[in-house]
């Protein structure tokens, strides 16, 4: 925070759907494959069912993911993948984070 | 959640979605063991010169190929099915790397093992003369190996499935060297079944045993590291919230 009390104009920047810590991981461990299965994503995330759920729509809603089902035999499946979108979002926000970090050696 | 955390969770993901892609595991242990034992069987004193007549046993070894593929899908649908499907992020440089020497190992494991075939058939006609209006390419023994190639347009798409391939084919040349031992055992007149290939071609041939032996145990080694790692990547997953 500023002296002046006032948070700095790169964190206002920080993409408020990205920064949150269940979308963050989210994002990353869709950005680290093609296309992930729900129940994976729910197991290495650690997040409940409803709570998946609910933060897949917000980011399919913002054009971060995409949502595709199909059927295994009579099973609907549900998988998730990154959009270019979402993957720059991604990208952009650790540039913001990383450019906020004090540099090695400065306080 | 630190950086270090979220690089953790990324790096979960990709060795996740590395073994869905194989699903090997317990399949590349089994696919050694049953090579070792396989070869180990047709050396030893009590087998060596099976009748190849003996139909049962010519088809398991004909067939073993497609047991062991049989054995790795249920292996994959049952032991290895796990969280759901992670498809990996296709990787454009390791491809280009990997698929050209993979294609060029399964072309030549495919001419070795065709090239293979004949010699075999030639010998076994040398040995039984009286099979001689089977002879090639009447006798259906020669079409089998055909039945690997039948899946290869729909194998040669991506980089896991070449080298699926290539272990397929691999797998073949491997079952059809106890093929020959058992053919061409104790009950071979001397300086008969060898004469068709002499010293050179069976110096190679027992190079290949031995490289069999030796690639069994390495796959039984790898299969079995593989599993483990499998079963750590779960136990590494946290628990459900």
């Amino acid at each position: 925070m500023s002296k002046t009390g006032a948070l700095p104009k790169a964190i206002l920047d920080l993409d408020r759907i990205v920064h949150e810590p269940a979308r963050l991981a989210i994002l990353t461990v869709l950005a680290s494959a093609e296309e992930v299965a729900f129940l994976f994503l729910q197991r290495i995330t650690g997040l409940s069912k409803g709570n998946l759920s609910s933060h897949t729509q917000k980011l399919e809603a913002t054009g971060y993911l995409e949502t595709v089902k199909v059927f295994q035999g009579r099973i609907p499946v549900t998988s998730f993948r990154i959009t270019e979108d979402g993957r720059t979002a991604l990208r952009l926000y650790h540039q913001q984070l990383r450019s906020l970090l004090p540099k090695e050696g400065k306080p | 959640m630190t950086t270090a955390e979220l690089e953790a969770l990324g790096a979960l993901t990709r060795e996740y979605a590395a073994f869905q892609s194989r699903k090997s595991g317990l399949a590349t242990a089994l696919g050694g063991l049953m090579a070792i034992l396989l070869v180990l069987a047709a050396l030893s004193p009590n087998l060596m010169g099976a009748d190849l007549l003996q139909r049962p046993l010519l088809h398991y070894i004909l067939f073993v190929p497609f047991l062991w593929l049989v054995l790795k899908w249920l292996g994959g649908l049952l032991l290895y099915r796990g969280l759901g499907r992670v498809k990996a992020m296709p990787d454009e440089r390791y491809e280009r790397r990997r698929w050209f020497w993979i294609l060029g190992l399964a072309l030549f494991l495919m001419a070795y093992l065709l090239v293979g075939l004949y010699a075999f058939m030639n010998g076994f006609l040398i040995q039984k003369p009286s099979f001689a209006p089977l002879s090639p390419p009447a006798a259906w023994i020669l079409w089998l190996p055909l039945l690997y190639l039948l899946p290869t347009p729909w194998l040669i798409r991506g980089i896991e499935e070449a080298r699926v391939y290539a272990v397929l084919v691999a797998q073949c040349m491997i079952w059809l060297v106890p093929l020959f031992l058992f053919a061409f055992g104790a009950r071979t007149p001397p300086n008969q079944a060898w004469s068709m290939s002499g010293h050179l071609a069976m110096t190679a041939f027992l190079a290949l045993i031995l490289v069999i032996q030796t690639w069994g145990a390495l796959a039984m080694i790898r299969g079995w590291k593989e599993h483990r790692k499998y079963l750590a990547i779960l136990r590494a997953l946290p628990r459900e919230a």
